[in-house]
């Protein structure tokens, strides 16, 4: 049986990790089609309370990243 | 050019392929290209020499492909006349390139590699991708070494005898960045004749390499040779004692130094602006970007070799220098733009239009366009789709215009590429449309969806979709948010009247702008009062007398001396300061700080400082001549509380020093014996013919080492220095009539000004910039900049320099009536705030404080001005007192809830 | 100099860091630019380089 896809939410700080994964674009680096990003100013921006909605709302892993 | 999106089709089917210069020819790249993956401007060119319709008059395989129609063959070199008010030449430099020496064996051997070389192979956007490996087997290397001064401090092969100034430090941050890729095992090397690493924090980060097991060798390779067919090398060298060594290298790394740029010489030439000896652009110490020709500056390293951050202190001081001449025609030939007036939106129910973009083919070919359309259609408060080819072209942009005033929509959404290249673009589109530009979403299908899925034609589509849905949630929630912006007063409170104080002062008098100079001790002049010639043999208490008398005559500098700051507040414009003379408090608004509060040379016990007379220290010497005459042997100690535990720094100007006296004790005795005892010398950039010219002299340099510190004994009316000579390994007892101390250069006293401005100081008390390399006058906080040695011990020059550049800075700020600034920033409900602080003490930038409420204890305050917009306040609140205007919480968890 | 002739705009000559920085400042400052590369790119060498002493920081 195929192992199902766990779903990510990722908060990517727009300076850097934002940055980064547009790179990756440009880059045409391919990687698991799985994860949904949200932008923030600075990954200092995430509060607990957003890690638990996203994990309430369905999503298997979340990723701050910055 | 207009019509490229820089899809790359060309360059995927340009059929031409030549050597990648941006990868130092480790890569191939095709004749149509982008110089790298982050170019600006992302437009692709055609490389003429390698195009095969150039040169052979058939392909056109780019033209055919490109979906924009954006290929023009017949586009022609145009000359174009300017009209300008001022030139500054940054043209930079060079790496030396060692191929025309065989000792290098850079040409033969494929593991002798360059500097360069070796900078795109550690890139992880480089040709290797990041992974390290030998060019002639693939093999990962275990042993590296760096050959240090390769094209510098060479008189024999080549003309270079100046010092690059910059190579030990990029060779130390090479091999510690290959061991952080090598891992544990592997063992860099760096053969060096001294390490310079006299920059801010440059020691310590020696140091560090030292403890993460980077090997140093101070010796002069002398043969390359390749021991087997994989390409392994052997390097023969003599240690200090004078043994030979042979030692198995898997790769060589050349550390190659500056030459100026043959095309920046040739524009130097054109420019008629006089070169140096070294076809550096010639520069005086007292005016340090000004060129031969009035009008025309230089920055960088077109001057003579330098680190980034002081070609960026100079690119910011030649622009000050230009503004200063051109200020009577400041905005002249610079327009604002203009936006229809705002549709307000507050009560209408979100109409929202969602523009999906093919990209041609970059999101087109992959997703489903029509599909994730039909889909946004379906989203609550969705009311007009479109899939435009290029939602970014100039067409398409009029037609959203229409579209938006016609369908009376009051949110856009476009998922297209991304928000950090695009977003400004729309924003103003939907402005010319009447809506306020916050009321713009972006959905990024292309960079961070198409482009890395492109072999999952359905997934890639799904996730469009979501990414749709995500955007179409927020957006239904998103407010218009006003612009913010704040008025400025146009002057500036300058701290310090030493050199950099005085000079900053008048850089933006005479601009226009007022100024204030504070003071602390009685008169003008700082530490430089101390010192008699510039590096270069400049005068510098002539220079000095000049600026005295400028400062106190010039219309707009008011001068307080004996003055003590005791209160500031504000922000960037708006600031006011309290400062104390003799019993008086005068108040000052200013729009701008500049921090020049300087430094000093430190006091010592060592070596017998203050307990016997012939021991001195810095300028004694030469302010006080008669203490050489009839002195037959002198001693300079170096780093004299320099580079060790409790000042783990260099202060960067002692070796100069030292040899420059030493020169002319020389000059005016020539029988006196000089010796300088040092650890490294550090005469760095061009100062490196100051220590050759020291050793043609006769000046006797013995190295010494922090264990092994010289020792000074008092002998008859003389003195005993003992040191032990690494080189001859004994030691030796040198009988000197005066022994003069390099002690270490240390910041004044500061912390007043530090806490009343919140200013940043590193672990030696010396202030930190905002970055070190990108902003090296500016502090983080907006509106206040920092120049002179209260930034780092520096020569005359640098710290003129660094005060042009810290006024050219501040100009910014003042040239202005108010100051636009970014309006998402953090809003304070003082319903729900309990006073608690927390927000205060965690915000970087000082955009919260605390405010008496009436009786009620304290409430958090918002300084939007001085606000990043970083959020850190909102997610630490306990009470959810604070929300980021643009990044509310309920914005947020919108797209977070939509996500799944 | 008279306020007839002069220009208030500036020619930078190169489009590396210093170039930039330049424009960057007298562009702030009210003063029309024109930054002149010869390279199809501007970033200079400093765009060539991994990373930058001595923070680590990344060149880009």
């Amino acid at each position: 049986m195929e192992q199902a896809e766990p779903k990510i939410v990722a908060f990517l700080c727009n300076w850097c990790a934002y940055a980064g994964a547009d790179l990756a674009g440009v880059s045409r680096l391919q990687h698991p089609s799985n994860m949904r990003t949200v932008r923030v100013m600075c990954s200092g921006r995430i509060d607990p309370l957003f890690v638990v909605q996203a994990l309430k709302s369905g999503c298997d892993g979340v990723l701050v990243a910055g | 050019m207009d019509k490229c999106i820089a899809c790359g089709t060309c360059a995927e089917k340009c059929p031409a392929k030549t050597a990648d210069a941006f990868n130092e020819g480790l890569a191939k790249r095709k004749a149509i290209y982008v110089p790298y993956a982050q170019a600006v401007p992302l437009k692709y060119a055609i490389d003429k020499n390698r195009c095969i319709y150039f040169q052979k008059g058939k392909c056109r395989a780019c033209e055919k492909f490109c979906p924009t129609n954006a290929i023009k063959f017949d586009d022609q070199e145009k000359d174009i006349t300017l009209n300008v008010g001022s030139v500054i030449i940054t043209a930079g430099f060079t790496p030396f390139n060692p191929d025309k020496f065989d000792n290098y064996q850079h040409a033969k051997f494929p593991n002798v590699v360059t500097s360069m070389e070796f900078e795109r192979i550690l890139s992880a956007g480089g040709p290797f991708g990041g992974h390290i490996h030998r060019l002639s087997d693939g093999r990962e290397p275990q042993k590296i070494a760096w050959l240090q001064c390769v094209g510098s401090r060479d008189l024999n092969r080549c003309d270079n005898e100046y010092c690059s100034s910059v190579c030990c430090m990029y060779a130390i941050k090479e091999s510690v960045i290959a061991k952080e890729h090598l891992g544990p095992d592997f063992k860099p090397t760096i053969f060096f004749m001294d390490m310079r690493t006299h920059g801010k924090d440059f020691e310590k980060y020696y140091e560090r390499a030292k403890s993460q097991g980077v090997r140093f060798i101070r010796s002069r390779v002398h043969t390359i040779t390749e021991t087997d067919t994989s390409g392994t090398l052997e390097l023969v060298y003599a240690t200090e004692s004078g043994e030979r060594v042979s030692e198995q290298f898997d790769m060589v790394v050349l550390s190659v130094g500056m030459e100026p740029a043959a095309s920046a010489m040739e524009a130097a030439k054109t420019l008629g602006i006089e070169l140096n000896n070294y076809h550096f652009v010639k520069t005086s110490d007292m005016t340090p970007v000004a060129t031969s020709r009035e009008g025309i500056f230089v920055a960088g390293a077109l001057q003579g070799p330098k680190d980034i951050p002081q070609s960026v202190v100079e690119a910011s001081a030649a622009a000050c220098s230009a503004a200063v001449n051109l200020a009577s025609a400041r905005g002249s030939l610079v327009k604002e733009k203009t936006f229809p007036a705002e549709r307000s939106v507050q009560d209408d129910a979100p109409r929202i239009g969602v523009f999906v973009c093919n990209c041609g083919i970059n999101i087109g070919g992959i997703a489903d366009v029509p599909a994730v359309a039909a889909y946004a259609r379906e989203l609550g408060n969705v009311v007009f789709t479109e899939e435009p080819l290029f939602a970014c072209s100039q067409d398409a942009q009029e037609k959203m215009v229409e579209i938006i005033r016609e369908q009376k929509l009051n949110r856009v959404v476009v998922a297209a590429c991304t928000p950090r290249t695009h977003e400004p673009l729309f924003q103003e589109t939907i402005r010319n449309a009447g809506l306020n530009p916050y009321l713009f979403e972006m959905a990024n299908i292309r960079n961070q969806c198409t482009w890395v899925h492109s072999s999952e034609k359905e997934k890639a589509t799904e996730k469009a979709k979501d990414l749709v849905r995500m955007a179409v949630q927020r957006a239904g929630i998103l407010e218009p948010i006003p612009d913010l912006s704040v008025g400025v007063n146009k002057s500036a409170l300058v701290i310090g009247g030493g050199v950099a104080g005085m000079t900053a002062a008048i850089s933006l008098a005479d601009q226009g702008f007022a100024a204030t100079v504070v003071e602390k001790s009685s008169s003008l002049g700082g530490s430089a009062r101390d010192v008699q010639h510039s590096w270069r043999g400049e005068d510098i208490q002539a220079h000095l007398k000049k600026l005295v008398d400028r400062v106190n005559s010039h219309p707009h500098i008011t001068v307080l001396t004996l003055a003590e700051i005791v209160d500031a507040s504000g922000f960037v414009g708006n600031f006011e300061t309290r400062v104390k003379v003799n019993t008086n408090i005068h108040t000052i608004q200013h729009g701008v700080v500049i921090v020049a509060t300087g430094g000093r040379a430190s006091v010592t016990d060592e070596y017998l400082y203050g307990k016997h007379p012939a021991v001195t220290r810095w300028h004694d010497l030469e302010q006080n001549p008669e203490l050489l005459s009839g002195a037959s042997s002198v001693v300079f100690i170096q780093c004299v509380g320099s580079r060790d535990d409790q000042r783990p720094y260099c202060s960067r100007l002692c070796c100069t020093s030292s040899v420059y006296q030493a020169i002319e004790i020389k000059e005016n005795h020539p029988d006196t014996d000089v010796f300088i005892l040092y650890r490294d010398i550090r005469t760095f950039g061009e100062r490196e013919v100051l220590y050759k010219k020291a050793r043609e002299k006769g000046v006797i340099f013995i190295r010494y080492s922090l264990d092994k510190k010289p020792v000074v004994t008092g002998s008859g009316d003389g003195l005993d220095v003992r040191v032990f000579d690494p080189i001859l390994q004994k030691e030796l007892v040198i009988h000197a009539d005066r022994v003069n101390l390099a002690t270490a250069i240390e910041p004044s006293p500061n912390e007043d000004i530090a806490a009343l401005y919140k200013l940043p100081v590193n672990a030696e008390k010396f202030f930190m910039e905002a970055h070190a390399k990108l902003r090296p006058v500016d502090f983080a906080s907006d509106g206040l900049f920092v120049c002179g040695i209260a930034h780092y011990p520096k020569s005359i020059d640098e710290s003129i320099a660094q005060a042009m550049a810290a006024a050219g800075r501040a100009a910014t700020v003042l040239a202005r009536a108010s100051i636009q600034i970014s309006p998402l920033v953090s809003q304070v409900n003082s319903d729900l705030c309990i006073g608690c602080g927390l927000c205060t003490e965690i915000c970087p930038f000082g955009a919260i404080i605390q405010e008496d409420a009436d009786g009620k204890g304290f409430r958090a305050k918002n300084i939007s001005a001085s606000c990043k917009g970083c959020g850190l306040c909102a997610s630490s609140c306990p009470k959810k007192a604070i929300d980021m205007l643009h990044f509310r919480d309920a914005q947020i968890l919108a797209a977070v809830c939509a996500a799944v | 100099m008279s306020n007839k002739t002069t220009v208030g705009s500036v020619l930078v000559v190169g489009g590396g860091i210093t170039g930039m920085q330049s424009a960057i400042d007298l562009a702030e400052s009210g003063y029309y630019v024109y930054l002149v590369e010869e390279s199809p790119a501007i970033g200079g060498v400093m765009a060539q380089l991994d990373k930058t002493f001595p923070t680590n920081d990344c060149s880009m």
